[in-house]
């Protein structure tokens, strides 16, 4: 699939490409990297190299500009939870989630529409994702993708967390898919690291137990 | 008579005043008044000073006054002119397209005789065939009416210059460069300053002389100046003229565009006519005027563009299709990155090749210049359809990774794309979100399907609209109901927008096509399979064709102007038409490789012409060919890009044919003689690739390109 003549390599997917193939050529150093989107290949190719590994893929190369490296993130990130709104769409209907809510403390309103709106859980993560989608890509705030400017960085602390509660939810409520969709991805694990590393949230709403879980199985391990 | 009132108030006019006449000593002559004035507010009190006071003061507003009516009569003025000329302008461009639907109209006629002839073997009665005589209409009357715009442009012209000079400065474009360029230019196109001098005197003594034979001889020499290296231009141009009107008239709207950099203009207007007593000069001038006004607005690009567009148009005519395409892509787009250069269509009017092969170069060069004036000046820039320059109008970004297929609906100014975000999105062109820039308008999604869990790197709209569907790396081809264009982006989920899916491919869907009368659905994928469906029924797959000895289905097509017959296309280069029915391959479309089939020029997309018997391929060895579908010979090759071709579009009358590439450019070309007519540099390399999918509008005039740098943009 991929054209190596030993000169150069063409990081291509071509038509008629396996499925298996998909993006499986060698990783490039992000020295050598020369394109505009360079950060976003950078981090596609860390995570497919080692999807575990939230600590590699979450550290940023020399030099590298910090907002950049945060919004890319967050661009990822919202890419990769249309994977679990996928599976919740097929189990999360009006009807047995009326509300988008975690635990019993909070429920939270759709920020999607002209005035916060009690939305189903389906519709709060569909219409979170989207306006995630349309915030980050709108020429307003975000109209370069090689500098960001300051005034829109707060931006990304509000999407993280509206994002973070499509997370909670699953985990409180849809438990198996959450599960099976965390297995796979590593997802709310390294959403989790991220805001703690890059204070994007307060740590009160991190409300996922996902860290001690984590910690748990590593202590166990020890002993 | 309120003279208290003034003393205070305009305090210092009073001394400017004073300072112009120099009657009293100024601030000896306030303090007086002023404490006049506190003295006796309420009683008027008369007193010399007081007097001289105001009625210096008075003067003074007067003559405020009136030095403001000055500007605003001539502001005024100026915008009375301006309006005028663009009222000029405006006629001029409806005369011309009335002369062109006769042309066309004529062009028709003869095409179809020429259609009966063959078919039928008899000539075609159809009337009166003459060539479309046009009167002039604008005769001396306007003569002198336009007279005097004509010593107007010639200083206007050089303010207007001077005036972008300077913008061009302030944006970074020193002097320097502009001289460099203009001398290229000038050295490239206008040699002959001494050639024109002659011209100019034949020309000034017979100024409005709208005969063939003068006008015959200043079409040719005027076109053997543009065309040095041409020197049979002149004799050909000649008999031309007299024969073929389409023809003329296209060397006649060449005309239009004055030589950028020269500086007479006086005389360039009386060079400027037409062949065939279309207008007069004036008239002609007038419009001229507008035009290289607004022509110099894309002076440095233009002219760095047009430089490149004669080296690159003298290969063009003279060689063969793939040297000069190597040329003109080492040439490379414009390094300004504008919109790109310009290509007329030659002969968009189905004329002698040969003819025009001639007019080529000098009306593509000058042609250039004044397509990009007209899409500076954006009133004409969409008015006729074959000279029609795309510009980018809508930048649709809300996927998060690389689009990798896009379809319009097939009426309304919607269209869906297909990401490697796992979405497709679905957009509507009318929805625009107020930007703070004008260039191009950003579009916001109105619904996003999700439901793929993997990239989505195909789509097919439905003829009706109603339905589209999408081909995944997860194997799936999904079928869709298109919600309204008009609904609320954020509305309540509705679990029956997914229809349903189709399973049946073990691996990647890359490809889909969609026939539209019949309902039925193509696909092929990775693993091998070219499906056939129709998604209607209970049992949705009707049939399947491999060809092991091919290798992996790229891309696959309904064959449009057969029923009955696919084209399927793959990695191995071959590209084999089979019937539908019986399934056995019908024709195998020569794709000449003597050695090893490496994916080097694996087939990307395959499409079929909507009228014609005739597929085009387009290949990762940067080439475009075109294949006879009933021989299954190559009818033609042509290196296409700088980097891969990924994608193919042709236009629903079957004209002009779209491709995109790797290198981030669109080419349109024209499908008559295969050449281009327009690039545009759109979409940023991610890995390396960059542009994945184009297409047409069936029904309005749109074009789009969906890239690897997550956005889809939309030309108009």
């Amino acid at each position: 699939m991929k054209m190596a003549d030993g000169v150069t390599m063409l990081r291509r997917n071509r038509p008629g490409t396996k499925a298996k193939d998909f993006c499986r050529w060698p990783d490039e150093p992000f020295e050598e990297m020369d394109s505009t989107l360079v950060v976003q290949q950078f981090i596609q190719q860390q995570i497919c190299h080692d999807p575990m590994n939230v600590a590699q893929i979450l550290t940023p190369p020399e030099g590298q500009d910090e907002g950049v490296w945060k919004y890319e993130h967050l661009r990822q990130f919202c890419l990769e939870l249309n994977g679990l709104a996928v599976r919740l769409q097929a189990e999360c209907h009006p009807e047995t989630c009326t509300q988008m809510t975690a635990t019993e403390q909070w429920i939270f309103l759709c920020a999607a529409h002209k005035t916060p709106k009690e939305c189903p859980a389906i519709d709060y993560t569909r219409h979170t994702l989207d306006g995630a989608a349309c915030l980050l890509n709108s020429n307003k705030y975000f109209p370069s993708r090689v500098s960001i400017k300051d005034s829109s960085v707060a931006k990304l602390g509000s999407v993280c967390r509206r994002v973070y509660r499509i997370f909670s939810h699953a985990y409180f409520h849809h438990r198996a898919i959450f599960d099976e969709f965390e297995n796979t991805t590593y997802l709310c694990r390294r959403f989790t690291s991220f805001v703690i590393k890059y204070n994007l949230m307060s740590r009160d709403n991190l409300i996922v137990p996902i860290l001690e879980d984590e910690a748990a199985l590593q202590t166990e391990s020890e002993a | 008579m309120k003279v208290p009132d003034y003393y205070y108030l305009p305090g210092m006019e009073d001394n400017s005043s004073q300072n112009h006449n120099g009657q009293l000593d100024p601030s000896g002559g306030g303090n007086v008044s002023n404490k006049q004035n506190d003295d006796g507010n309420q009683r008027t009190q008369y007193s010399i000073p007081g007097i001289l006071h105001f009625i210096q003061h008075e003067w003074a507003k007067f003559e405020l006054e009136r030095s403001q009516w000055e500007v605003e009569r001539a502001e005024l003025q100026a915008r009375i002119a301006f309006l005028q000329g663009e009222r000029k302008g405006q006629e001029n461009v409806k005369s011309d397209l009335v002369r062109r639907i006769k042309m066309l109209e004529y062009a028709l006629k003869q095409e179809r005789a020429k259609f009966h002839k063959l078919k039928y073997g008899t000539e075609l009665q159809q009337g009166d065939m003459k060539p479309p005589v046009f009167d002039d209409v604008v005769s001396d009357a306007k003569l002198e009416a336009d007279a005097p715009f004509t010593s107007v442009s010639n200083i206007s012209w050089r303010q207007g210059r001077q005036l972008l000079r300077q913008y061009l400065q302030e944006i970074g474009y020193a002097d320097t460069i502009l001289d460099v360029r203009s001398n290229r230019v000038r050295s490239l196109l206008g040699l002959n300053n001494n050639a024109e001098g002659e011209e100019n005197l034949n020309n000034s003594s017979s100024p409005a002389v709208n005969g063939n034979e003068s006008s015959n001889k200043r079409a040719s020499e005027t076109q053997g100046r543009r065309t040095p290296a041409k020197k049979t231009q002149p004799s050909s141009l000649t008999e031309a003229m007299i024969l073929d009107t389409e023809a003329a008239v296209m060397a006649n709207f060449e005309f239009l565009s004055p030589d950028v950099d020269m500086d007479d203009d006086d005389d360039m207007s009386d060079d400027l006519d037409d062949q065939q007593d279309d207008e007069t000069d004036d008239v002609k001038t007038a419009k001229r005027k507008n035009k290289s006004l607004l022509m110099n607005e894309g002076l440095a690009d233009d002219v760095d563009a047009e430089a490149e567009e004669v080296l690159n148009e003298l290969n063009l005519l003279t060689e063969s299709e793939d040297a000069q395409n190597e040329l003109r892509a080492s040439g490379g787009p414009p390094a300004l990155g504008f919109a790109g250069s310009s290509r007329r269509p030659m002969g968009a009017l189905g004329d002698d090749e040969g003819l025009d092969s001639s007019l080529g170069l000098g009306e593509l060069a000058q042609l250039t210049v004044n397509n990009e004036a007209e899409a500076a000046y954006d009133i004409s820039s969409s008015k006729e359809a074959y000279r029609k320059m795309w510009n980018a109008k809508y930048t649709l970004r809300s996927h998060f990774d690389g689009v990798r297929a896009l379809a319009f609906h097939p009426t309304e100014p919607v269209l869906i794309t297909a990401s490697e975000d796992h979405t497709l999105k679905l957009w509507n062109l009318q929805k625009t979100v107020p930007a703070k820039k004008s260039a191009s308008l950003d579009v916001e999604p109105l619904y996003t399907f999700r439901s793929h869990t993997g990239p989505v790197l195909c789509l097919a709209m439905s003829g009706t609209g109603e339905n589209c569907y999408s081909g995944g790396l997860d194997g799936l081809i999904q079928c869709w109901s298109l919600p309204s264009p008009n609904i609320d982006p954020y509305d309540s989920f509705d679990p029956s927008v997914l229809t349903g899916s189709l399973v049946g491919h073990t691996d990647a869907v890359w490809g889909l096509s969609i026939h539209n009368q019949r309902m039925q659905l193509l696909s092929c994928g990775a693993d091998g399979l070219v499906c056939l469906w129709s998604p209607q029924n209970k049992a949705p797959l009707l049939s399947t064709f491999t060809s092991p000895e091919d290798g992996q289905p790229t891309s696959v097509d309904f064959v449009h102007n057969e029923t009955n017959q696919m084209v399927a296309a793959y990695n191995s280069s071959h590209c084999v038409i089979y019937d539908l029915e019986t399934g056995k391959p019908v024709t195998r479309l020569e794709t000449n490789q003597a050695e090893n089939v490496t994916q080097d020029k694996q087939i990307n997309r395959v499409v079929t012409h909507p009228t014609l018997p005739l597929t085009v391929t387009a290949h990762e060895d940067r080439h475009i060919r075109f294949f006879d579908n009933v021989s299954g010979k190559m009818v033609h090759s042509m290196v296409a890009h700088l980097d891969a071709v990924t994608s193919l579009a042709i236009d629903p009358n079957g004209l002009y044919l779209l491709s995109g590439s790797h290198d981030c450019s669109i080419r349109l070309w024209n499908l008559d003689n295969k050449t281009c007519v327009q690039e545009i540099t759109a979409h940023r390399k991610k890995f390396d690739e960059s542009i994945y999918d184009v297409a047409f509008h069936p029904s309005k005039p749109y074009i789009a390109s969906a890239g690897a740098d997550a956005l889809a943009k939309v030309f108009v």
